[in-house]
């Protein structure tokens, strides 16, 4: 067989960027969260676990996790029913699936700045297109301030959902297509029902593909950072939708005004990874089962 | 399993149930289709209005079609140079992460050596990491050698950054061909770097083709590490161009030209989705479904 030597420098110049650009980092950057560090060219100094006690008695920044993980568990929740239910209607073999699909997926083939300008202008309260479609058939006492600060989060919540629930259905749909389509008859001639047949054979046969899904959407949502930055329509972020990651840039980067909070911000990031950890390992713990052969 | 002599009291109960269900899960598709599919015709028709017609009506058709709200969008916020500039960035990252990621996924699918196994799980550790993690550092390291602010400097961001989900979908693919055609030319008296060049890599061109439409649609939208890494405004991507487009809108108040710019940033990877749709949606799924 070929020399292994000489191959491996075909690895070499991959492995020389990751390395030095993104392990690297992201090593470091648990060696700046142990330092107070207030701008590119000052110098950082030691100050231990400091930041981290700052952040525990952060009122913002309890408020940003809050953020973070409704995001994750409750849009989590709507986004895997909603792709189930698509799921289990696509399975049945229905015309024109191809183009649902297609549509319902788009979102997640468009910018997200992009998308976050098109709903913006749609809770506009003065004249974004819910409150004027309201008008339009008479219904304005259901007219709200969708960005108010009472409801904003959930308004943007919709919004992500919307967004993301094509991308879960088409991993869902992949999985469920490779079921044989017998063991469908064998259901039919049990004379088990559509709902029966969902959660007896397509759940049990898509749960490694499930897992999957799960653990895409936790590293994914709490990442998420361009739509919520780009939706306030350019002026300052609303604070009732800063999640973590928003709130570590808000710190780090900033908006007009950079504060340049250098060690702060990159704690924050540390517990980004520190949830992206407990979550992806309660859900392979949970979702851990014997796998099922067909 | 259900038993075959069930009561037809149950039967009936069951049926009730089943047509229920059908019916919610129906509207709800329903709905969604029909929102999804108006969303883009009323973002590309408003596109087309003028300022006063939006103002006089946001639900209405444009008497006609005004193409200045284009061709502002296009050179005087200088939409122009900013798509050009994600052009540069987008296409040299796809290449540049093709030419390395290919290589490096071969060799990782394809031969037994020390440390192999540790290797993989750094590249799949790399898919979890959140990038807010790196951020700064990252920052700091480009500021030491005098890349930020600079198109290249960028696109070695999107390479790296890109590298992990690359290299996992190219080994799925790679690990999937067969290795008789490697033995042949092996036989033939091929080098090993010969054998590469001229018998994988052209095997290997759906995979790829797959990883560089995935690495298009996500470079193209990318504008987190852009706002970063790109911080003066001359040198911006077309999304860049768009948020500050969009920050500026409470002074402008032009709503047509903001969403003349959205158009524009839209269009690039729409028009491969509607080219290519069943591609894209299997490209971006492909990594999950093989894990």
């Amino acid at each position: 067989m070929f020399r292994t030597k000489r191959i491996i420098w075909l690895l070499v110049p991959a492995l020389l960027l990751y390395l030095s650009f993104f392990i690297y980092p992201a090593i470091q950057a648990i060696y700046v969260s142990l330092h107070d560090w207030s701008g590119f060219a000052k110098k950082m100094k030691f100050i231990g676990l400091g930041n981290f006690n700052e952040l525990i008695h952060d009122r913002i920044y309890w408020q940003t996790l809050g953020n973070t993980l409704m995001i994750l568990l409750v849009g989590g929740v709507i986004i895997f029913i909603l792709a189930f239910l698509l799921t289990s209607f696509f399975t049945t073999g229905i015309k024109g699936k191809k183009f649902f699909r297609a549509v319902i997926f788009y979102p997640n083939v468009v910018a997200p700045i992009a998308l976050a300008t098109f709903w913006s202008f749609l809770y506009n309260p003065r004249f974004g297109l819910i409150n004027s479609f309201l008008k339009l058939i008479h219904l304005d006492i259901l007219a709200k301030t969708w960005t108010g600060p009472d409801i904003i989060f959930w308004s943007v919540l919709v919004a992500l959902i919307w967004t993301y629930v094509g991308f879960y259905m088409i991993i869902l749909l992949s999985g469920a297509e490779k079921i044989p389509q017998d063991l469908y008859e064998v259901g039919k001639i049990e004379g088990a029902n559509r709902v029966q047949m969902f959660f007896k054979v397509t759940v049990p046969l898509i749960w490694d593909v499930l897992t999957v899904a799960v653990v895409l959407w936790i590293i994914e949502s709490i990442k998420l950072f361009e739509f919520l930055f780009a939706f306030s329509g350019g002026t300052q972020v609303p604070q009732q939708i800063w999640t973590n990651a928003v709130y570590m840039f808000l710190l780090s980067f900033g908006k007009r005004t950079a504060i340049f909070r250098l060690g702060y911000a990159t704690s924050i990031a540390v517990t980004l990874l520190m949830l992206v950890i407990i979550f992806t390992g309660i859900a392979r713990l949970v979702m851990k089962r014997e796998r099922v052969e067909y | 399993m259900l038993k075959r002599k069930e009561s037809t009291i149950n039967k009936e109960k069951l049926n009730r149930l089943n047509r229920f269900w059908v019916i919610i899960i129906y509207t709800t598709l329903m709905l969604w289709i029909i929102f999804s599919i108006l969303s883009l015709i009323w973002i590309i028709f408003t596109s087309f209005k003028s300022n006063r017609e939006i103002y006089a009506g946001v639900w209405s058709l444009p008497k006609f079609f005004h193409f200045e709200n284009y061709i502002k969008a296009w050179n005087v916020v200088n939409l122009k140079r900013f798509f050009l500039n994600s052009v540069i960035v987008t296409f040299t990252s796809i290449l540049g992460l093709t030419f390395l990621c290919t290589p490096a996924a071969y060799v990782l699918s394809r031969f037994n050596f020390k440390g192999r196994g540790f290797l993989n799980n750094l590249i799949i550790a790399g898919m979890g990491i959140p990038y807010q993690l790196l951020l700064i550092p990252l920052y700091k390291i480009f500021l030491n050698i005098k890349l930020v602010d600079n198109l290249f400097g960028l696109i070695l961001v999107y390479i790296t950054l890109s590298m992990p989900f690359t290299i996992y979908l190219l080994s799925g693919f790679i690990r999937s061909l067969p290795t008789e055609l490697e033995n042949a030319a092996m036989i033939d008296g091929c080098s090993e770097y010969g054998t590469f060049w001229r018998v994988i890599f052209p095997l290997a061109q759906p995979g790829i083709i797959a990883a560089a439409i995935f690495n298009f649609i996500f470079l193209w939208n990318e504008y987190m590490l852009a706002l970063v890494f790109l911080p003066s405004n001359s040198n911006k991507t077309v999304s860049l161009g768009l948020y500050s487009i969009q920050s500026a809108m409470q002074y402008t108040a032009d709503w047509a030209g903001l969403f003349a710019a959205v158009v524009i940033v839209m269009l690039p990877t729409m028009l491969i989705y509607f080219v290519l749709s069943e591609r894209v949606m299997t490209g971006i799924t492909l990594g999950a479904v093989k894990g």
